[in-house]
């Protein structure tokens, strides 16, 4: 934590305004509660340049969608940025762009999501509000032929309400790293359609320097690095809509700060996370995001600019130039250069067998194929 | 049918199941799979040619002996026409190395392939224990690194051989993989998913050691598999684990690689996938033309540090140094100074560590998009001293030897070690935290 030296720190003067004493120590330096908002601030504004009031036609408002998760960042983002349109607004009269914001339920979650929301609407009234469920993908994604063929071998009808279809594929999965995998992907998915659906341009995503680079990680581990720069680059996104990480160079432990300093009511639209503890740490429910999660928190104590570098560098990663011949996957929707679908026929697996999930007329990616099982085919007997 | 059928064959009961994708299968139908995966890599890479001399790097350890064993089951029952060897390179550290030779001396009996042990001594004029006499102990784990990753090379060059194999296998590259994510190289992550790393050269000399192919027949084999296809088959290998903890890159890598497979057994092959697809995302990448060209970098270079003396080294030095560094460009370009890379450590890590702009405000920024799309790329020549491939005029080897030849100690590289207590202290932070994060086998 920044401010674990308290104690120690409380008598020196912050490095910046030498005139407050030091709230806590932001590497090596030792701030003022001001001074480290502002440093937090500069930091997420500094990567919205190009939302600028003067880049912004006075005929055309510009909307960009803010995707809220419970988390300490996404929060701390919604925070900021309603700091930043109102800072615009008394400066020039009007603000750069308008900000809707969108909380996406997921099965998993125990906690008044509606209630979280209706928080974070009276704190920041300015802006457009919506919360939508998880398994309103079946209903936003105009094609859904092919999210319906995911779950159609279950035996789903057609007709089953949405919220039943995602049940079923989700109890389908075999496994906690599976049914994470799958549900960020729908959530992902599902973001990008509400995004378009009300006209916005771009969406801002709440990753801290730290969860990108849980996420480089996590996503190689699970055998989607052939679409890592779409997931953690700012800019176009292969989905005809830009992607945006203001807080890329915010450290996770720099944000927990941010909530607890910046604003007291921060926290009340913040859900402690559940990530199970080393303890409770079981091949069964542990999943990959998790692994990754604990240990860049670790790393994040001690080797914090080795955590900003593995994401300075990944970022240069160069996204695959995309055809409009490539196909797409059925489930992530990521473009698969040249048509390399599913798990064989690459040097680590020469089976020319087709894919069952081939037969059931699915493209699945690599990373979608090893979530989704193999369906009736599977004779391995996995557990 | 027996209670338990074999996937495969089901008609033998089966008895393993296998680490990679939980399969559970036979004695005979594990082995034969574990066969039929390799020769698949051999014969879908192209890896040899009918004719071809090839040297197997032997160690006397589990993936060195598997790939010899492999190989001549395969060589005999596919007729590939190759011809193969045993090179075992002897380090010249007393006692190190005594029951691994005779391991490998026992399999050139066994599989009737003819060995050739190297000595340092041979190849470089000096023993490891002679170096560490000249240098003290605090130093001699560069020489060691520097020498093992040319030494199968110059010795496959002494015996006229052009294609040197490893036993690398999959959790070592994806352990590779994962290392250099954590360590920022992405030239480094590009070449070492390659199966292939040759290192073509401009040298006219047909013997020099710069023209020897390496390639990783057990690219995609798992470490597990490995162990079972020895047990089974009842190979004689020695147990040659490096007693001495990695360093702190590496050992993460190495953590959360044995953790992934636990919760996934698919993981490694996954992470050796996106590193293969990852290699072509490169900025500058040659991965186009299949590697062939031009990115030409000592083929040995993903070798193993590891060597006979870890004294010199403190745990987590690496990760600790680069910290520090990375740590000083920071608040350097916050101060919109100019920033000169002078450690040492970054020339040992390359281009891991990113140019920063230097001045702060006054760049202009072109959109979110326009970050700094430039990684340095070396520029490769060659030694002019042995003609082997360095980024440098004088390769490393050559460095290190001119230093032992002047017979004065080279200080300079043990900077950085200082500061070891501290470091360690931190480090086993991290470690511990993953120790603690180890989850039950499922
Ligand atoms: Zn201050
Ligand atoms: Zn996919």
């Amino acid at each position: 934590m920044p401010g674990k030296n308290l104690p120690e720190i409380a008598n020196e003067p912050c490095r910046r305004c030498k005139e407050n004493s030091a709230a806590l120590v932001v590497r090596t330096e030792p701030l003022c509660r001001d001074c480290f908002v502002k440093y937090v601030h500069t930091k997420a504004i500094k990567r919205l340049e190009s939302f600028r009031v003067r880049n912004a036609a006075p005929d055309h408002h510009r909307k960009i969608l803010l995707a809220l998760s419970s988390g300490v960042s996404s929060a701390a983002l919604l925070h900021i940025l309603d700091h930043h349109l109102k800072t615009q607004k008394t400066k020039t009269g009007r603000t750069g762009f308008a900000l809707s914001v969108v909380f996406v339920g997921a099965p998993d979650v125990n906690f008044q999501a509606e209630e979280l929301l209706a928080k974070a609407r009276d704190h920041y009234p300015d802006h457009e509000y919506a919360s939508l469920p998880l398994y309103d993908i079946f209903c936003l994604v105009s094609d859904d032929a092919s999210l319906l063929a995911l779950i159609r071998p279950l035996g789903a009808a057609p007709d089953l309400p949405p919220a039943e279809k995602l049940a079923q594929l989700i109890n389908s999965l075999t496994s906690a790293t599976a049914r994470a995998d799958v549900i960020s992907t729908i959530r992902t998915r599902l973001i990008v359609e509400h995004a378009k659906s009300i006209g916005c341009e771009g969406i801002l995503w709440g990753d801290s320097t730290t969860k990108l680079a849980e996420k480089t990680l996590a996503e190689t581990a699970k055998g989607r690095g052939f679409s890592l720069p779409w997931q953690v680059a700012d800019g176009e996104s292969p989905f005809g809509i830009t992607f945006h990480y203001p807080l890329r160079d915010v450290l996770k432990k720099e944000l927990v700060s941010y909530v607890k300093l910046a604003e007291p009511s921060l926290a009340s639209i913040v859900h402690a996370s559940s990530v199970p503890t080393q303890a409770s740490m079981s091949s069964k429910n542990t999943t990959i995001d998790d692994l990754m999660k604990q240990y860049f928190e670790s790393v994040e104590e001690n080797f914090p600019s080795i955590v900003s570098n593995v994401v300075r560098t990944t970022s240069k990663l160069e996204a695959a130039s995309v055809s409009a011949s490539d196909p797409y996957c059925d489930l992530c929707n990521m473009p698969v250069p040249a048509g390399r679908f599913g798990i064989h026929g690459w040097g680590g697996d020469q089976k020319d067998g087709v894919d069952g999930c081939n037969k059931e007329g699915l493209d699945l990616c690599y990373g979608c194929t090893r979530s989704i099982p193999q369906l009736a085919i599977d004779t391995n007997g996995n557990p | 049918m027996p209670p338990n059928p074999c996937a495969s064959c089901k008609t033998n009961r089966a008895l393993i199941l296998r680490p990679k994708d939980h399969s559970k299968l036979c004695k005979g139908c594990f082995i034969d799979v574990f066969e039929a995966e390799i020769h698949h890599t051999i014969t879908a890479n192209k890896l040899f040619y009918r004719g071809e001399k090839i040297a197997i790097g032997a160690s006397g350890g589990k993936d060195s002996t598997v790939l010899a064993s492999v190989l001549k089951t395969l060589n005999e029952r596919y007729d590939y026409g190759v011809e193969l060897i045993l090179l075992s390179i002897d380090e010249g550290i007393k006692g190190y190395r005594d029951d691994s030779l005779e391991t490998v001396k026992r399999n050139a009996q066994q599989y009737n392939m003819p060995l050739t042990i190297l000595g340092y001594d041979e190849l470089y004029g000096w023993t490891m224990d002679q170096v560490v006499e000249q240098v003290g102990k605090k130093g001699n784990c560069t020489y060691c690194g520097v020498f093992r990753r040319q030494a199968l090379d110059r010795g496959a060059a002494r015996l006229g051989v052009k294609h040197v194999v490893t036993g690398h296998n999959a959790d070592d590259v994806a352990e590779t993989v994962l290392m250099n994510l954590l360590r920022a190289d992405l030239p480094r992550l590009s070449r070492t998913t390659s199966i292939v790393t040759s290192t073509p050269s401009a040298s006219l000399d047909p013997n020099s050691h710069t023209n020897i192919k390496r390639s990783k027949p057990l690219k995609y084999a798992y470490e597990k598999e490995i162990v079972l296809y020895a047990h089974h088959k009842n190979l004689d290998y020695f147990s040659t684990e490096c007693i001495y903890s990695p360093e702190a890159f590496r050992g993460s890598a190495r953590a959360l690689i044995k953790n992934l497979e636990r919760i996934r057994p698919s993981a490694i092959l996954d992470v050796v996938r996106s590193g293969e697809d990852m290699a072509k995302l490169v900025p500058g990448s040659d991965e186009g033309c299949g590697g062939a060209c031009g990115n030409a970098v000592p083929a040995g270079e993903e070798e193993e540090g590891g060597c006979g003396s870890a004294n010199g080294r403190t745990a987590g030095g690496d990760m600790a140094n680069m910290e520090q560094h990375l740590a000083q460009n920071e608040a350097a370009a916050e101060n919109g100074l100019e920033v000169e890379i002078t450690s040492r450590h970054i020339n040992d890590t390359h281009d891991s560590s990113v140019p920063l702009p230097a001045g702060k405000k006054g760049k202009k920024n072109k959109g979110p998009s326009s970050t700094q799309r430039k990684t340095t790329k070396q520029v490769m020549g060659q030694c002019k001293r042995c003609g082997y491939l360095s980024s440098q005029d004088i390769c490393k080897a050559c460095v290190l030897l001119e230093g032992l030849n002047k017979n004065r100690p080279k200080n300079k590289i043990e900077v950085g070690y200082e500061d070891g207590q501290e470091t360690e202290k931190e480090l086993n932070s991290v470690t511990n935290g993953l120790n603690k994060l180890h989850v039950e086998g499922g």
